[in-house]
């Protein structure tokens, strides 16, 4: 009998052994919203930190809009699903400032960034969170390929613009000349963001992010008026479409432009084929950072540190090598990135960098812009109604 | 006398489970619903501003056109969807009954029901998508313009609930199936030898005879109408503008959108008051058949 209550304990001495181990052998889970092509410029990222420090990480994929419904209820529990997620920086400053994002002050230099793209992250002069690498959302994006072919140019006024719209809509076979990525609603209004900053001046883009003048100012009512809406009521963009699926349509020539990210160089087949343009007249361009921040309940905090410090600076160099994304490290060497993005930079040069609209104000109105413009694209006359709502849910 | 002492003990586990899960949460957002959010008592101002809200009921629908407010559009769920979920149910039942390979064909059916609502909501957003979408290939193929209906005002709603049909029809189905296998086949007989003709006899036997199941079918789409979230989370988010929003989803929007939990306790105690509405009868009815 003493025997087997021997050989039992010797057996749980074992298993406890091994389970000590196995949790010593520390694994960070990083939470971000990148799949497929994305993810696969993503992951070496995290191998390069897993080579430098041997702490192992583990990717998951949430949605930001998934989190913003599951992150609230678990840090009231004082638990988190992971230990660096990737999130929008109005959510990481609210977080931050209630006490569950850890404080991030002296882990990074102010100065080694994008003036700027460490704002929305800080509380009372408190830093809650890192600036990854962005995104700038410079203009429509066009093939060259399907330029040359029907003999088509970029514009440089407005008039030569429309004029462009005019003669790809009358290529055969075209759906529309510009295709309306939808989803969520963000690719609606990145492109209305464009609008804004353009014909209006980053100033103006700046006093609605501020809630500093309403959307049923003139000058707002203005832009819609006489730029976005008669575009729209002249089908000069598209049926809203998945954004990913407007991508192929447009790849393959359904459409002649799309409005998107800089991302776009990292997910076409040929980025080489790429060219891309800005409204004529634009002097401010949106400049969309990801960020990312270590929840105050994480198990290793010293590790996760660690991570989030390796994402914000030498991490930022293996990212932007893969295409489609732009440092907000300063220290990033040009070299580093692909050519296509060299000329995605270019495009910022002597522009204005303006944070973007919905991911910096959030909330309510983040919810609304998306889902108003997406009335405003099938129905354009509904402009003063989406305004008004815009305006109730501004800051 | 020490069975009758110990035998309340045996309920106290599930006692404390409900308690704990069920009765402190409902008291609990009852009560936020009559607080702000400093947490200052304000009986039912909270009330008033969320039913005043056009997310909730925007008369402007009326002269425009959609959106008409989650409240307006969780009633045209249960206009349009609940009458449809019955007799599509019941059809099918009845039309399977004596089909060779009905089984089949029933279970065929039944796999909308086992399909996971966030996913037909996803497959809804692409059965209706103009570009690869069934439906408006089926308008195509019939000479109109394919349209992607869920991105309009005035079809997103429409879309969705006739869309839905395919995941809760199947209830209605299965039930309707075992109630049929309930009627003694001599009631049918004896109704043939009478000469009742087979419309007369739906009317006359089966109808009749499947009330009890018809009321529980209409009981739970009722509630599922009023419920409904998962399917316009992720077809259509509630929008074009709010032209598919529902009431469980304003919930949403005021909790993680707002993170105001006050008013998605006021939009919770709404949809509580008017599924107990509908719930309350049969739970009555089912006590006194209990007794």
């Amino acid at each position: 009998m003493f025997k087997r209550i021997l050989l039992v304990a010797c057996a749980l001495f074992l298993v406890a052994t091994c389970a000590a181990l196995a949790a010593d052998a520390k694994t960070l889970t990083c939470i971000g919203p990148w799949s497929g092509a994305e993810m696969e410029a993503f992951v070496p990222v995290l191998q390069a930190f897993e080579k430098e420090t041997g702490i192992k990480v583990d990717y998951r994929i949430y949605r930001a809009e998934d989190l913003s419904a599951q992150l609230p209820a678990q840090f009231s529990a004082k638990t988190a699903p992971g230990d660096v997620i990737f999130m929008w920086s109005w959510f990481v400053a609210k977080q931050g400032e209630a006490g569950h994002a850890m404080d991030l002050t002296g882990l990074i230099k102010d100065s080694d960034y994008l003036p700027g793209s460490l704002d929305g992250l800080k509380v009372r002069g408190k830093l809650y969170g890192i600036a990854y690498t962005g995104k700038v959302k410079p203009g429509f994006w066009y093939r060259k390929s399907f330029f040359q072919k029907h003999g088509l140019t970029p514009p440089t006024t407005w008039d030569e613009f429309t004029a462009l719209l005019d003669k790809i809509a009358k290529i055969p076979g075209i759906k529309a000349p510009i295709a309306s990525g939808n989803g969520v609603g963000w690719p609606l209004s990145d492109v209305t963001e464009h609008f804004i900053a353009t014909f209006g001046g980053p100033q103006l883009h700046k006093e609605l992010t501020a809630g500093t003048i309403a959307w049923t100012d003139p000058v707002v009512k203005g832009i819609f008026e006489g730029r976005l809406v008669p575009l729209l009521k002249a089908k000069r963009f598209g049926e809203p479409v998945e954004w990913t699926q407007a991508l192929e349509l447009w790849w393959q020539g359904d459409y002649g432009l799309y409005f998107m990210g800089s991302w776009i160089t990292g997910m076409v087949k040929d980025p080489s084929d790429l060219g891309v343009f800005s409204l004529p007249g634009a002097r401010g361009i949106v400049f969309g950072a990801d960020y990312a921040f270590v929840p105050a309940y994480t198990k290793h905090p010293e590790e996760a540190k660690k991570l989030i410090q390796f994402l914000a600076t030498k991490g930022q160099e293996v990212q932007v090598t893969k295409g489609g994304h732009i440092a907000t490290y300063t220290k990033v060497p040009l070299d580093a990135y692909p050519p296509v993005d060299r000329g995605v930079a270019e495009l910022l040069t002597g522009r204005v960098a303006l944070a973007d609209m919905d991911d910096t104000i959030g909330g309510e109105f983040q919810a609304a812009f998306w889902d108003q413009l997406k009335l405003l694209w099938v129905k354009p006359d509904r402009y003063g109604e989406v305004l008004e709502t815009l305006e109730k849910k501004a800051p | 006398m020490k069975e009758r002492f110990f035998r309340p003990l045996f309920f106290v586990p599930a006692l404390v489970l409900l308690a704990a899960f069920v009765i402190y949460p409902v008291v609990n957002t009852v009560w936020l619903s009559f607080l702000s959010p400093k947490g200052d008592f304000v009986a039912l101002d909270n009330y008033a501003k969320v039913l005043s809200q056009p997310e909730m009921v925007d008369p402007r629908g009326f002269e425009r056109g959609f959106p008409y407010g989650a409240l307006i559009h969780n009633f045209m769920w249960l206009v349009i969807h609940l009458p449809l979920t019955v007799l599509l149910g019941l059809a099918l039942a009845v039309a399977l009954r004596r089909v060779r390979g009905g089984s089949i064909i029933k279970s065929t059916v039944f796999l909308g029901m086992v399909t996971p609502m966030i996913v037909g909501g996803i497959i809804l957003r692409f059965m209706f998508d103009g570009s690869i979408g069934i439906v408006p290939s089926i308008v195509r193929l019939f000479g109109g313009t394919p349209h992607t209906l869920t991105a309009y005002p005035e079809t997103a709603l429409l879309s969705l609930i006739l869309g839905s049909l395919w995941l809760w029809v199947p209830f209605g189905m299965v039930l309707y199936s075992a109630g049929l296998e309930t009627i003694p086949s001599e009631v049918y007989e004896a109704a043939m030898i009478d000469g009742a003709s087979p419309l007369s006899m739906f009317f006359n036997i089966t109808f009749p005879l499947l009330k009890p199941i018809t009321e529980v079918v209409v009981t739970m789409t009722f509630l599922w109408d009023l419920k409904i979230f998962d399917v316009v989370y992720a077809a259509t988010m509630g929008g074009p503008g709010g032209a598919s929003n529902v009431l469980a989803l304003q919930m949403y929007f005021y909790a993680f959108r707002e993170f105001n939990a006050n008013n998605a306790a006021v939009v919770a105690c709404v949809l509580m008051a008017l599924t107990t509405l509908v719930a309350a009868p049969m739970m009555i009815r089912s006590a006194r058949e209990a007794r």
